[in-house]
């Protein structure tokens, strides 16, 4: 039961790579338009990505698993809040903002726990 | 030789309180995506109201019974609603649904990140729709919220603030289910599942998680330089500020129509080689042809930008036109799939049909308005509206109904009901086209979008397309009716009611809450059809050597 | 060359009737296989799942027709980006959140309007018209489906071009890019006159 079929990187190193290619052409075309640098955001990471799972593949192998994680929703409900007071001003970015911490530090906690209930 | 199921280790749950919450917390993607199909339908509901208001409200010349501002609440609402919280989000779900099971994998990779996008996907779509319960009302300035239009001057008010967050919040939530299946895709397959032994959809998955990754994160950028704008000033200025305002959106705006696509179309290309009885036909040129279909997309935008003047027209004339040739490739493959194949016409497969005829309309007139001579004419009128939502609604929405249609008995372990689902697909075929084929010629003759009122020579066609946006009502409903009925008294469907093809038809329908408690062998895109031939040539081998 | 129309009626001409073409031939295509290889008892599927041949071969076919398009494109595109002749008529065009200011440099006309009043101005027939576009506030956009054209009106930013009417009469123009509360009322219109008709309407109107 070892690990799935490694790499896989080779489908993200070829889509950054064609969105290079017509970023240079756009660049080229537009003489040096900034709208061309805008190629990058998608290639940077796909180029990072296949790389990191080159450097480091999958362990494969039996995988720890949390059924339910009621403190991702906190977080959720305390970012959208944050979110909000951008709007509706700064006590309500401070209470989201709390609300996403309390979440934060929750997640922690039970991510440690879990990781020492199997023994890791 | 079958392959060994993948395993996951539960972590210690004993927490009362989490019992309650289980399923609204709870990470298993086959959970997770449920959610996002529910809240994705409850959007769809909400923005089709909106669309049924405006459609009573044009099917008569004047204005009858919303005023000029409601209407602009009206089409904004209805318009961002369906990109940004129905059909996006339905697509992505429904690849987070689908590509565990399709590769082998227990679990998707992060399950906490894809449990926390949807939760911000919902509460920002919530937060743009309470904008109609403010003074100012909700957002109003058109799914772009272009600027200058959208700043504090031209479109004041808290209600267009919670539009902007809201967006914002909706399209990262999207982004993170995107990676999440990007990551799955890359990490998880089963032993066995090179990347050439993907199926169809799941190589359509990785196509467009490459296309969410790539631009999502600008369009949330953008909407952060919106609300700074509209507070603080001084972000999108001088000559040029309007024009950078768009190339941030429309980078975006662009590849999220693809967003929109890809997904279905794979749908479609399993329920067509299901139904065929044929594996998928030309599955090499059909990978090629996506990474530079969805590569090629992130490069057309400019073609939104044509009547600005600002942008090199021909660039992006070219790029657009360029698309044609693996769009070709892949309507192609999905005709050689049936062509030798042994057809059977379920109602996957009537709705798969026609998804393949009516998104190729919208195609060809998306090929014409990629060259600017006649964008020229048709940009901003009708013309574009017919044009999107033949893509849109009766390209992806009915290649959504056809997944929907075929994996519907995977996941509740109940079949729909054929005949309602027949009737309901030849009651949705006629609404569509009965809406928006009128609009190519509203659009050709001079009526712009975005418009509660419009010359009275035009009120006949405009009366058509209201009379089929009811038609498309009733249909809509038919289909949730389907939903409900088969929920209620379940027909059973077992593993494998199709004899489909890909690796979640081997598992139990529901699957289990760890996918698979064993694998097949992977020896193809379709290891279900391999043992399936497998088997027929071992019963001829058998058959011919037994002795006369 | 400033013949909006004809430039749009030869494209347009071209990309639909392929278009059509193409239509067809997928209709038809996919109406065969759906005839011809409906399931009938005892029929067994082909197992042929890759032609790469027939691929190389449609992915040709479907560049050659698109090659056709973009050169027809591009031609008609640079004609349409050619610069003004000295002999045109100047017209500068602003649009305002919800109207019209129309003025002729030199000749001491201008023409205002708005969603109340709509403004009509005035062309001679059959000679080019040298537009220049902006705007006041928003985003507007100046359409005369008349005459199968369109540019965008963006504030800060001059847009030059250049347009023909050769039938005389009245062509209807409107804002075809969303401004807010009054975008489906800001009309105008053009009066296409004979030179003679033109020389007395800008007489009147200075």
């Amino acid at each position: 039961m070892s690990g799935g079929p490694k790499g896989g990187g080779g489908p993200l190193l070829a889509w950054a790579c064609i969105m290079l290619a017509l970023g240079a052409m756009l660049a080229i075309w537009s003489e040096g338009d900034a709208s061309s640098l805008l190629f990058l955001v998608g290639a940077i990471p796909l180029l990072a990505l296949s790389g990191w799972n080159r450097a480091r593949p999958a362990p494969g192998g039996p995988r720890l698993l949390a059924r339910v994680s009621v403190p991702v929703v906190v977080t959720a409900l305390g970012a959208t809040l944050a979110a909000i007071g951008l709007t509706g001003g700064l006590w309500l970015i401070l209470v989201g903002g709390e609300v996403a911490l309390f979440g934060l530090v929750w997640l922690a906690r039970e991510v440690t726990l879990e990781r020492r209930g199997v023994g890791r | 030789m079958a392959g060994s199921a993948p395993v996951a280790v539960d972590a210690d749950r004993g927490a009362a309180l989490e019992r309650g919450f289980a399923w609204l917390a709870a990470t298993d993607h086959k959970k997770t995506a449920a959610k996002v199909g529910i809240a994705s339908l409850f959007f769809f509901g909400l923005s089709g109201l909106l669309a049924l208001t405006m459609r009573a409200e044009l099917a008569q010349p004047g204005l009858q019974f919303v005023s000029d501002h409601t209407y602009d609440e009206l089409f904004t609402m209805h318009g961002s609603g369906m990109i940004y919280l129905f059909l996006t989000p339905a697509a992505l779900g429904l690849g987070l649904y689908l590509v565990p099971l399709q590769i082998g994998a227990s679990e998707i990779a992060a399950p906490r990140l894809a449990l926390f996008g949807f939760w911000i996907y919902l509460a920002g779509g919530l937060t743009m729709y309470s904008g109609f319960f403010t003074n100012s009302g909700a957002g109003d300035d058109s799914w772009t919220a272009t600027i200058p239009l959208s700043n504090s001057t031209g479109s004041p008010g808290v209600g267009m603030d919670l539009w902007v967050i809201g967006v914002a919040l909706a399209v990262l939530g999207s982004l993170l289910i995107g990676i999440c299946i990007l990551l799955t895709i890359l990490r998880l397959r089963a032993p066995g599942m090179t990347m050439l032994r993907m199926p169809v959809f799941s190589w359509t998955m990785l196509a467009t998680v490459f296309m969410v990754v790539a631009s999502f994160p600008v369009l949330v950028v953008a909407m952060g330089l919106l609300l700074a704008e509209r507070h603080l000033g001084g972000v999108f200025t001088g000559s040029t500020g309007s024009i950078v305002y768009q190339h941030l959106f429309w980078f975006y705006g662009h590849p999220v129509v693809y967003v929109m696509f890809f997904p279905f179309v794979g749908a479609v290309g399993e329920a067509v080689a299901t139904f065929s009885r044929k594996r998928f036909f030309g599955y090499r040129a059909l990978v090629v042809s996506l990474l530079f279909f969805t590569a090629l997309s992130m490069a057309v935008w400019g073609h939104h930008m044509f009547i600005t003047g600002a942008v090199r027209n021909q660039y992006y004339s070219l790029t657009s036109q360029l698309l044609a040739v693996p769009a070709g490739i892949e309507y192609l493959d999905l005709i050689a799939t049936m062509i030798g194949g042994a057809i059977v016409f379920r109602a996957p497969m009537l709705f798969a049909l026609g998804f393949i005829l009516q998104f190729l309309l919208g195609g060809l007139t998306g090929i014409i308005l990629a060259s600017p001579p006649l964008d020229y004419h048709v940009n901003g009128s009708y013309f574009v509206v017919a044009h999107f939502h033949y893509t849109l609604f009766a390209g992806s929405l009915f290649g959504l109904l056809a997944g929907l249609h075929f994996w519907f008995p995977k996941a509740t372990g109940a079949m729909l009901r054929e005949r309602l689902a027949k009737v309901s697909f030849w009651v949705l075929m006629v609404g569509a086209n009965l809406t928006f084929f009128p609009m190519f010629f509203l659009g050709y003759d001079g009526m712009p979008r975005r418009v509660p009122d419009y010359e009275p020579r035009l009120g006949d066609l405009n009366l058509l397309a209201t009379i089929g946006a009811g038609v498309i009502a009733l249909g809509v409903l038919l289909v949730l009716i389907n939903l409900f009925v088969s929920l209620r008294r379940r027909e059973p469907a077992g593993n494998d009611p199709w004899g489909a093809q890909t690796l979640e038809w081997w598992t139990t329908s529901p699957p289990p809450r760890d996918n698979f408690t064993s694998l097949p062998e992977i020896t193809s895109y379709a290891p279900l059809l391999d043992r399936l031939e497998a088997a027929e040539e071992e019963r001829e081998r058998r058959g011919a050597e037994v002795p006369a | 060359m400033a013949d909006t129309r004809g430039d749009f009626s030869e494209v347009w001409a071209l990309y639909l009737w392929i278009g059509v073409g193409v239509a067809v031939v997928v209709f038809v295509a996919v109406g065969f296989a759906l005839v011809r290889y409906r399931a009938r008892p005892g029929r067994r599927p082909s197992r042929v799942a890759e032609r790469n041949a027939l691929e190389l071969g449609v992915a040709t076919l479907i560049l050659a027709i698109v090659a056709l398009l973009v050169f027809r494109t591009f031609h008609t595109e640079a004609e349409e980006d050619n610069s003004s002749r000295a002999d045109a008529v100047r017209i500068d065009v602003d649009a305002f959140q919800w109207g019209w200011k129309f003025t002729y440099p030199g000749q001491g006309v201008t023409v205002v309007g708005n969603s109340n009043r709509e403004p009509s101005f005035a062309v001679p027939a059959g000679r080019p018209i040298a537009f220049t576009l902006t705007s006041s506030d928003v985003i507007h956009a100046f359409w005369v489906p008349g005459q199968r054209f369109k540019r965008a009106a963006i504030p800060g930013r001059v847009n030059h071009f250049d347009m023909e009417f050769d039938d005389r009469g009245r062509e209807q123009g409107l804002c075809s890019e969303f401004c807010g509360l009054r975008h489906s009322a800001m009309r105008f219109g053009v009066w296409v006159l004979s030179d003679g008709s033109y020389e007395r309407w800008l007489a009147a109107h200075r």
